[in-house]
């Protein structure tokens, strides 16, 4: 639930509708306990920047713990649809949307979400790793202790569980508290992972995690996509289709504003059914 | 738009495939008739050619394999690589077949080739396969269904030799030898029928995405064939 007790209160919205589908779900690849329900839903959604429509009528549901990647050339609206989720996209100006996005059946948009709390379920990294100028540990500790976390102990025990989950513990247990900055890029990228598990979201979004990072840290961070696959689900813009064929098990392709295709990856990149997609992962775009 | 250069190399393999076919298809044509006139000299030069026909899908194989790992093609461009590796495949063993064709020389006589249908039967497992290149070629599933319904044909011919084999085999002075050689040849033919309609599935694959091979009455036919 996205609302304030207050705001659920009273708030007359419709009860939260879960469909399960598995139409997405990826023939290739193991499936995942208990995922496999929309947990993210557009329904004829759209996303204005002032007048321009920059994302037109977008229907689709995201499946729980599966790995959802979103292609699609430079301008198309895959970033403003990732980041509307957990709307930071409030923060530009004459931005508005239309239709609506679910989460867990609560409108993102409604008006009593309350967003502290749905940023807190939906966390986000992004293209350039952005760790705060402080130590390791304070980096994990900071959103817990914005949700009121004080206790040093369970500090620590959270730190090291978000540290552990990104896979980047054992390179920085001995350091926490060293400042961030001074780690590679790769390693600033994981600590970012860390620092949005610490406050325990149910969606990842990432946007272009490894698009400033060396091929290592790249297969790091993909390996890591998998190890975060079926516990959070998980949302990546790329730019990179290997990337997206290799981590995702359905693929969304994003073509001025319009989501032209939703399939589970492997059918995406072996038969895609609209040949505007065809073309634009052959590479035929013209 | 002009064709990319990743394009133009996929024009190149294909090209390259349509070529090796004829080269398969002429040698199989020529070992039919080196078998039927004992042409010694014919079939030394058959087995030249299919020593090129080795090297030659060898040499396709390790560039498509080499595309797959450079190019990581996706979509369209994948199912065509695929298609090549599988149709190159295909092709070899054709160039197998007749290599076996002529290796029964030695063990048949003309009187006795000339009792079953050889040539009418290669004739038309020859045109399965060139129709079968064909709709490579234009990447039309039609043509590529067409050969497929043609296979029953083939089938139909090697049935009937297999029952002549039989009752001559019953005969007095049955020669089993000569009669397993004629049977033997026969299902060269009848096999190089089915490469030209796995190379047509194939096809189908690669026009619209779909794995057709042992989909419908494919095990129906197999199992009546058995029985019969």
């Amino acid at each position: 639930m996205l609302m304030t007790a207050d705001a659920r209160e009273s708030s007359q919205s419709a009860p939260a509708q879960k469909a399960t589908r598995d139409i997405y779900l990826p023939p290739a690849r193991k499936t995942v306990t208990g995922g496999g329900a929309a947990h993210i839903s557009a329904k004829e959604f759209s996303i204005y920047y002032g007048e321009f429509e920059a994302v037109k009528k977008v229907s689709a549901d995201i499946l729980s713990k599966y790995v959802t990647a979103i292609i699609g050339p430079s301008g198309c609206g895959k970033s403003t649809f990732l980041r509307a989720i957990n709307r930071m996209n409030d923060l530009i100006p004459n931005c508005h949307t239309t239709g609506a996005l679910l989460f867990d059946g609560d409108d993102v948009y409604g008006k009593f979400t309350d967003e502290v709390l749905l940023r807190k379920k939906v966390g986000m990294v992004f293209q350039k790793p952005n760790p705060f100028p402080k130590s390791i540990f304070d980096n994990i500790a900071y959103g817990p202790r914005l949700h009121g976390v004080n206790d040093k102990k369970q500090l620590s025990e959270i730190v090291e569980r978000s540290l552990r989950k990104a896979a980047i513990w054992d390179e920085v247990c001995d350091r926490l508290d060293k400042n961030a900055l001074g780690l590679s890029g790769g390693q600033q990228q994981r600590l970012c992972v860390a620092r949005t598990l610490a406050v325990e979201p149910e969606v990842l979004l990432l946007d272009e995690p490894t698009s400033a990072l060396d091929p290592k840290a790249t297969a790091k961070i993909e390996d890591l996509i998998q190890e975060l696959r079926g516990s959070y689900t998980i949302m990546i813009v790329t730019h990179n289709m290997q990337q997206a064929s290799r981590v995702s098990d359905s693929t969304m392709f994003f073509y001025e504003g319009v989501l032209v295709e939703h399939e589970p990856t492997a059918q995406l990149f072996t038969n895609p059914k609209d040949t505007i997609t065809e073309d634009y992962i052959t590479g035929r775009f013209s | 738009m002009s064709e990319r250069p990743v394009h133009e190399l996929i024009k190149e393999l294909s090209g390259v495939l349509v070529q090796l076919s004829d080269k398969v298809l002429q040698n199989f044509i020529l070992s039919l008739n080196a078998i039927k006139h004992q042409d010694v000299e014919s079939a030394r030069r058959i087995r030249m050619v299919d020593d090129e026909i080795d090297r030659a899908e060898v040499d396709l194989e390790e560039r498509c394999l080499a595309f797959l790992a450079l190019q990581q093609p996706v979509a369209r461009d994948l199912r065509t690589i695929v298609t090549i590796m599988k149709i190159n495949d295909d092709l070899e063993r054709i160039g197998d077949l007749a290599v076996h064709i002529i290796d029964r020389m030695p063990e048949i006589s003309t009187g006795m080739l000339e009792m079953f249908a050889f040539e009418k039967m290669g004739v038309h497992a020859g045109a399965m396969v060139k129709q079968s290149i064909e709709a490579y070629i234009a990447r039309d599933r039609n043509l590529a269904e067409e050969v497929c319904a043609l296979d029953e044909e083939v089938d139909v011919m090697h049935r009937a030799a297999f029952k002549k084999v039989t009752r001559l085999m019953k005969t007095a002075d049955a020669n089993v030898d000569e009669l397993i050689a004629a049977l033997s040849i026969s299902r060269y033919i009848e096999r190089m029928a089915d490469h030209a309609t796995r190379i047509a599935r194939e096809v189908i694959y690669l026009v619209t995405g779909e794995i057709v091979r042992h989909k419908g009455d494919f095990y129906e036919n197999l199992l009546e064939s058995l029985e019969e």
